[in-house]
């Protein structure tokens, strides 16, 4: 008994380092935003510049919020994003993962650690690179397909949230990529050799044995890759300057800050924030559940 | 062991928690009491500005003075994320002393109770020490919040060797504009761009056509964007843009000064203070560009420019030593040294009274072929509607107008439709402030 508390104790010693960090930085500001989304600010006095005062507003600001087109427009348009960026980058990830599995690979490292590169790079940088590729006069990629005849804006309306995928997917492909190798590479060799004494073929053993033994880490990659594109910010951010069809609430992230640094709504602000978490939130237990029921659980 | 192990958990959990607390406390030294200078103390003031040059003449203050210095620091344009740092650093309490703060903004920063009110430390006394207008630019009401620094008085700045080649007289009416452009669009070049995310422009055009957006009524605000004069700047820019007469990209982006540089784009409506950013991005074109008064509207009764941008230095809330603050920022802004380092490096047009005569931008310059191209400007100063106000939210009514141009140029609505719907959404933007507007 006296044993089992001293266990108790050395085990919230060693929590104590990452609880207290998570309650500061991850806990606490949550618990502040959402306070925050319940307040607002009245003014009073000649042009309102007599005085402002911060007074409880209950639900006030989350109305306000689904009240603006743009806000909700812009969860429209992450939620499209997501419908497009997920598939992509979870086939794209997987496809890489599978080659540099394959028994026949040569140059692995080198791949490996090729593919993973641009996960080094921030993706603000990121973002002003393909924005060099995609503006028409200075990129090299549109030079080169107008001499062809062919025109393309990257950046017009109906195609800079493809050309957003593509940043994203540039980014961040070679992370998921990597957790599905680690993933693959922890499978049994000895279930191929079994597989190939019964005949099955390269396409069968991935069919049946890759595909299946990776499924975790396939679920992993994609409710990262949800939870990240509805966060979207930094790529449209930093395409904003050079491309007409990005508004300042071109994404709900977008919004927040656009409210809550240029616009001084603080509380406004916070109550997108928690309404997007909520999305976020809905959408990644959602996937895990029809996972889970669809599946065979293992 | 197990015990001494725990002992040394539980010392490293108090270190770590102390460590915590001490970076919390960092931050909190800023009491918001004003501090009186003792003979021989030295002080440092914060300095936040992304004017081009202005390191310059803060370095010629900081050898002149050596018991006040500036600590300059550079950051992103105001409306490009400037705003945002300094709204968040009032926000954590730890703003500079002074800062770079467009006229456009100041309301809001009057409402965010952002900025010192300087009155009180004998600002008024150095008002004839400035242009009258842009004086008022900085008071509201019978106070003071900032020192005026530049303004953008605007003109047509024009490529006039392909002008010439193509037989092509500079414009001096908006007819005329359009009729030019018709003409370089068959060389393959254009006039110029339309920027759509760039309303603060088209506010300009709106001013110099007779518009008068905000202004106040007693204890109200008012809004009057949807009018005839801007009505009639919309429907303009929507036909030049619907007949391929002028460019719809981005201005101040890379593809617009590639086709400066090239002469893909051959003239530019706009303030003094583009004449810095022609040199700076297009240098090869020296010698080629002339000015030329902005063009006008054929039913105007007399020659009229307008206003593209301006600035004040303002003391943010919570600065040390408002005094010595004070001193620098008029110091800035008027003495003549400081005056012709901030022209060099483009800051507009100065609020400093007298400033042009004698000055850098009173001589004929190679990069305009020899003209003296700032006396253009001179006399557009002369012709500004003057009377022009800001509201607290502008910076919302530039975003409602840019979303509302955008979706016009990807075929969503017209420019008139995107003017009333800034009319609409800027009440609201006002009335969510809690802010009185008239008529409302």
């Amino acid at each position: 008994m006296s044993m089992r508390r001293h266990d108790a104790r050395t085990a919230a010693g060693f929590l104590a380092p990452f609880g207290i960090l998570f309650a500061l930085f991850f806990l606490l500001p949550i618990v502040y935003a959402i306070y925050q989304s319940l307040f607002t600010i009245e003014r009073t006095g000649a042009l309102g510049l007599g005085g402002e005062e911060q007074v409880f507003a209950g639900f006030d600001n989350y109305v306000d919020a689904l009240q603006e087109p743009g806000f909700v427009d812009s969860l429209g348009r992450v939620v499209v994003f997501a419908a497009i960026q997920v598939p992509v980058m979870i086939v794209f990830a997987l496809v890489l993962a599978l080659l540099l599995e394959t028994a026949s690979a040569r140059g692995v490292p080198f791949f490996r650690t090729a593919y993973f590169l641009p996960f080094g790079v921030p993706g603000v940088i990121a973002s002003i690179l393909w924005g060099f590729l995609y503006v028409p006069g200075v990129s090299p990629i549109v030079g080169a397909l107008d001499q062809v005849g062919i025109h393309v804006d990257f950046l017009g309306g109906d195609t800079v949230l493809l050309s957003i995928v593509n940043i994203v997917t540039w980014e961040f492909v070679g992370y998921n990529m990597l957790v599905l190798v680690a993933q693959l590479q922890s499978i049994d060799p000895n279930l191929y050799e079994a597989a190939r004494v019964d005949g099955a073929s390269g396409w069968h053993i991935v069919r049946h044995i890759k595909l299946p033994m990776v499924r975790p880490a396939i679920v992993l990659t994609t409710v990262f890759t949800i939870i990240g594109t509805l966060q979207l910010f930094a790529e449209p951010l930093i395409l904003k300057p050079v491309s007409t069809s990005i508004s300042s609430h071109y994404t709900p992230n977008m919004a927040a800050y656009n409210e809550a640094f240029s616009n001084n709504n603080y509380h406004l602000a916070a109550a997108e924030a928690v309404l997007l978490a909520l999305v976020a939130m809905v959408l990644s237990f959602g996937f895990l559940r029809l996972i889970g029921r669809g599946g065979d659980r293992r | 062991m197990i015990r001494h192990a725990r002992r040394k958990i539980s010392v490293l959990v108090a270190a770590a928690l102390l460590a915590l607390s001490v970076a919390a406390c960092g931050d909190g030294d800023d009491d918001s009491s004003t501090q009186e200078l003792k003979p021989g103390q030295k002080v440092t003031l914060e300095f936040w500005s992304w004017v081009p040059g202005i390191d310059k003449a803060v370095d010629l203050w900081n050898s002149e003075n050596p018991d006040v210095q500036v600590k300059l620091s550079t950051i992103t344009v105001g409306t490009s994320g400037g705003y945002a740092k300094m709204y968040s650093a009032l926000e954590a309490g730890n703003a500079p002393d002074l800062a770079q703060v467009e006229y456009q903004e100041l309301p809001s920063f009057l409402l965010a109770d952002g900025v010192e009110e300087i009155t009180q430390y004998g600002a008024p006394d150095d008002a004839d020490k400035f242009v009258d207008w842009q004086w008022e630019q900085v008071s509201f009401g019978d106070e003071v919040y900032a020192i005026p620094q530049a303004s953008g008085p605007m003109a047509m700045f024009y490529r006039q060797d392909l002008f010439d080649k193509w037989g092509i007289e500079p414009p001096t009416t908006w007819t005329e504009y359009e009729a030019a452009a018709r003409e370089i669009r068959e060389h393959g070049a254009y006039i110029g761009t339309f920027p759509p995310g760039n309303s603060a422009w088209f506010t300009a055009l709106a001013w110099q056509a007779g518009a008068r957006w905000f202004g106040t009524d007693g204890d109200d605000w008012t809004v009057d964007i949807d009018n005839e004069a801007t009505r009639k700047v919309a429907e303009f820019w929507q036909r030049l843009i619907d007949e391929d007469l002028v460019k719809t990209e981005p201005d101040f982006a890379n593809g617009w000064y590639k086709d400066l540089q090239e002469g893909q784009i051959v003239g530019w409506v706009s303030a003094q203070w583009g004449d810095a950013i022609l040199r700076g991005n297009a240098p090869k074109t020296a010698g080629n560009w002339r000015v030329a008064p902005m063009p006008q509207w054929d039913d105007a009764s007399e020659f009229a420019s307008a206003n593209w941008g301006g600035s004040s230095t303002a003391l943010l809330k919570g600065a040390d030593y408002p005094e010595e603050a004070l001193d620098f920022a008029v110091w800035l802004n008027t003495d003549p040294e400081a005056v012709d380092l901030l022209i060099q490096g483009g800051y507009g047009w100065p609020a400093a009274s007298d400033a042009f005569s004698g000055s850098v931008l009173d001589r004929a310059d190679p990069f305009f072929g020899g003209q003296r191209y700032n006396e253009v400007f001179a006399d557009a100063d002369e012709h500004i509607d003057k009377s022009w106000q800001w509201i607290p939210t502008t910076s919302q009514t530039y975003e409602h107008l840019n979303d509302g141009f955008q979706a016009a140029i990807e075929g969503d609505g017209t420019f008139v439709d995107a003017v009333e719907q800034a009319q609409g959404l800027t009440i609201d933007d006002l009335e969510k402030k809690g802010l009185p507007v008239a008529g409302e």
